[in-house]
């Protein structure tokens, strides 16, 4: 039931666009500078399949003698209906093997692989449909060219322009998208831009050959920019709405509709590509982020199963320990110590896993106003002991009395991670002359930098470069993820993160910091 | 003998140290920990016996490192590897530079003592083959030389004549000399001499 309402829907859609394009018909024929409707048709036959094939040629046929009515010998107009479906159905045929039922057009490839058949498509199908109409005897002598260009013209703009808009709106993908995209505000500014650009273009330029035309193209960028391929078929829609309305008002003759039909299918085209390249590049980044976040999670799960393995070891020695005494029907003392350390190291593991499980709750960067010194202290914290087990003069300067807006978790792991770096970079180096120093400094536009500085041999060019690839690590352990995935926590806090050449190791983090202190 | 039953546990980690010390201490081991290979090393004496449990992953000199660096030394205290990170190089590694075992963590209680008893009789084992050769050596010594010379022959395989013959002693003497020989060495049978002779 549903379905043959859809159908039915569908043949009243298509004869209602028919009817509202059939402006500026030449000869009184279907041929019109604008023709949405076998978009409609061609989005129908693509989503339904082969089953709708009677439907869109049941559709053509209502159309021409509904609008049309029966100008000509019935059999002549039945007969050129007939060759303007079959059209139709060979180009839906050449789209179904380029456009899954999944894609939103928003890629180029994708694009591409739609317009070419239709811009080709609808060529042939005009020549085709134009010639019948020429041997008919229904074209007037010598119209043969013009009504080719008009015809094709009509149809390509009309495919082009609404076809993107009709997939979309039939697809529950393409409709959440749109949706999403008509709500922002910024749907409302280039809109009303659009507006305007067409009361400069037909208003103010009309009468100068459209001199002014080029405004036409601000809202169609603006939207496409913002809004990717979503912002590019709602202001393509209300573009091309505009200039017929546009036309229809000021009484265009069909020619110059024609004219501005193309400009209408170039700035479709130009949004589309910017939609379709802003929409790439949005999900590469989104990959991209993925990607980071996985290797950062990996990188601290290596780190945290070294953690857990020592408490597991320890609690699996315990219990064997235990086992042992039990056997012999031993208590006291040493049976105490069983016990009381598998609980003390079950405890241990329970940290670890929390740790683990905080990472990867800020897999989206959770902000918080933290002071600067808190986060410095935890993450040198960690590298006390070792310094004084290592015999390295550590240096945690005082830090300047400002609050950062961070993940503490993350920024803590970019710290730890530099002072990792300089502690293994000065493990060579003779006993006296071993030193690590964390500082910081307030910069001019409400920043900081913190400073790490071992005294190693420093990073050359070349190395600082490869150092901040993945998977190169001068180390055995770990793959060699850690200056990257800091760089990309430190990219996510607005800030940066450098080595600089020089004779001794120096990595420098900027981030910016909370604009007012608190009191 | 409790003394050569002495494990060494190097691993940065006080608990696991902890923990396994109370499990070999109840397997009735004596222990001896340490935090780092540093620490180990300057206390390393040459006379000591016992077997090596050595963490991988350490702040300073790794473990591996550590093993080979006793290897350089000449030390041949038996060597049990344990790892949070068990990949193919640190246990090749770690049995090119002679290790009795590779145990992962976190450790099955039941391999790391089987680990360390198969540490201790290998060393066992070595010392038992080292005190036979010596008294093999001392047998040796205490021949003369003509029945050395006796010796080497019998073992090349000639017969009593032609020693006779090569010696220009009697075939008589020959077969004292042979007896004698073969009674300090306490062997009973030719073959027996020849595996003796072999090492």
């Amino acid at each position: 039931m549903h379905k043959h309402l859809i159908t039915l829907g569908f043949v009243g859609l298509y004869v209602a666009l028919d009817a509202a394009s059939f402006i500026h018909p030449l000869h009184g024929l279907n041929i019109t500078p604008w023709n949405p409707a076998p978009a409609l048709g061609l989005v129908f036959l693509l989503r339904r399949g082969p089953g709708a094939r009677p439907v869109l040629v049941g559709a053509v046929l209502l159309s021409e003698y509904l609008v049309r009515g029966v100008p000509f010998p019935w059999w002549d107009s039945v007969l050129s209906a007939l060759i303007l479906a079959a059209g139709y159905l060979l180009l839906s045929e050449a789209l179904v093997r380029r456009m899954s039922p999944s894609t939103l057009l928003d890629d180029r490839a994708a694009l591409l692989g739609w317009m070419l058949p239709v811009v080709f498509g609808t060529l042939l199908n005009s020549l085709v449909y134009v010639s019948s109409l020429h041997v008919l005897g229904l074209l007037p002598p010598g119209g043969w060219l013009t009504g080719v260009l008009q015809f094709w013209v009509g149809d390509a703009v009309g495919i082009t322009v609404a076809m993107p808009l009709f997939w979309w709106l039939s697809g529950e993908r393409g409709r959440l998208a749109l949706r999403a995209a008509l709500v922002g505000w910024e749907t409302l500014g280039y809109s009303l831009l659009g507006l305007l650009a067409l009361w400069v273009a037909f208003g103010l330029g009309g009468d100068g050959g459209f001199k002014l035309f080029y405004f036409l193209f601000l809202p169609i960028v603006w939207a496409s920019a913002r809004q990717g391929m979503a912002g590019a078929i709602v202001s393509a829609t209300l573009l091309q709405v505009g200039v017929i309305a546009a036309v229809q008002l000021l009484d265009f003759s069909a020619v110059t509709v024609a004219e501005l039909q193309m400009l209408a299918v170039v700035m479709a085209l130009i949004g589309f590509f910017i939609g379709g390249v802003v929409d790439e590049q949005r999900r590469t980044s989104d990959e991209l982020r993925q990607t980071l976040r996985l290797a950062a999670a990996g990188e601290m799960a290596g780190a945290l199963a070294h953690e857990l393995n020592q408490p597991l070891t320890a609690m699996g020695a315990y219990a064997s320990a235990y086992d042992a005494l039990q056997a012999r029907g031993e208590g006291g003392a040493r049976l105490d110590a069983a016990i009381n350390g598998m609980r003390a190291e079950a405890r241990r593991a329970g940290e670890v896993v929390r740790r683990l499980r905080d990472f990867f709750r800020t897999g989206a960067t959770k902000l918080e106003a933290v002071p600067l010194a808190e986060i410095v202290a935890a993450a040198a914290a960690h590298y006390q002991a070792k310094a004084r087990q290592s015999g390295v003069g550590f240096c945690v300067a005082e830090m300047p009395e400002l609050m950062l807006l961070a993940d503490r978790l993350q920024l803590e792991v970019v710290l730890r991670n530099l002072l990792s770096n300089a502690f293994d970079a000065v493990a060579a180096a003779d006993a006296g002359a071993r030193q690590v120093s964390i500082r910081a400094e307030r910069l001019p536009g409400e920043l900081v930098s913190i400073c790490v500085e071992d005294s190693g041999s420093g990073l050359g060019r070349q190395d600082l470069e490869r150092a901040f690839e993945s998977f190169h690590s001068s180390k055995s352990s770990g793959l060699g993820l850690g200056l990257v995935i800091s760089r990309a926590i430190a990219e996510t806090h607005g800030g940066r993160l450098w080595g600089e050449v020089a004779d001794h190791g120096v990595f420098k983090l900027v981030l910016p910091i909370q604009e007012t202190p608190r009191p | 003998m409790t003394d050569n039953l002495t494990v060494f546990i190097v691993d940065d980690d006080p608990s696991v140290r902890d923990a396994l010390g109370l499990l070999l201490g109840v397997h009735d081991y004596r222990l001896a920990v340490f935090a780092d290979a540093d620490s180990f090393l300057r206390a390393l004496k040459p006379h000591w016996h016992g077997c090596l449990l050595l963490d991988i992953r350490m702040p300073g000199m790794d473990g591996l490192s550590l093993q080979k660096k006793l290897l350089e030394l000449g030390c041949d205290l038996p060597v049990v590897i344990m790892t949070g990170h068990g990949d193919v190089d640190s246990a090749r590694e770690a049995f090119r530079a002679m290790a009795v075992d590779f145990l992962e963590k976190p450790l099955d209680g039941t391999r790391l003592l089987a680990a360390i008893a198969e540490a201790f009789e290998r060393q066992r084992q070595a010392a038992d083959a080292a005190a036979s050769r010596s008294q093999i050596q001392r047998r040796l010594d205490g021949l003369t030389p003509r029945e050395r010379e006796v010796m080497a022959r019998v073992v090349a395989g000639r017969h009593n004549r032609e020693i006779a013959a090569e010696l220009a002693i009697s075939p008589r003497t020959v077969e004292v000399h042979k007896a004698r020989m073969m009674d300090k060495l306490g062997v009973a049978s030719v073959a027996e001499l020849v595996r003796l002779s072999l090492g």
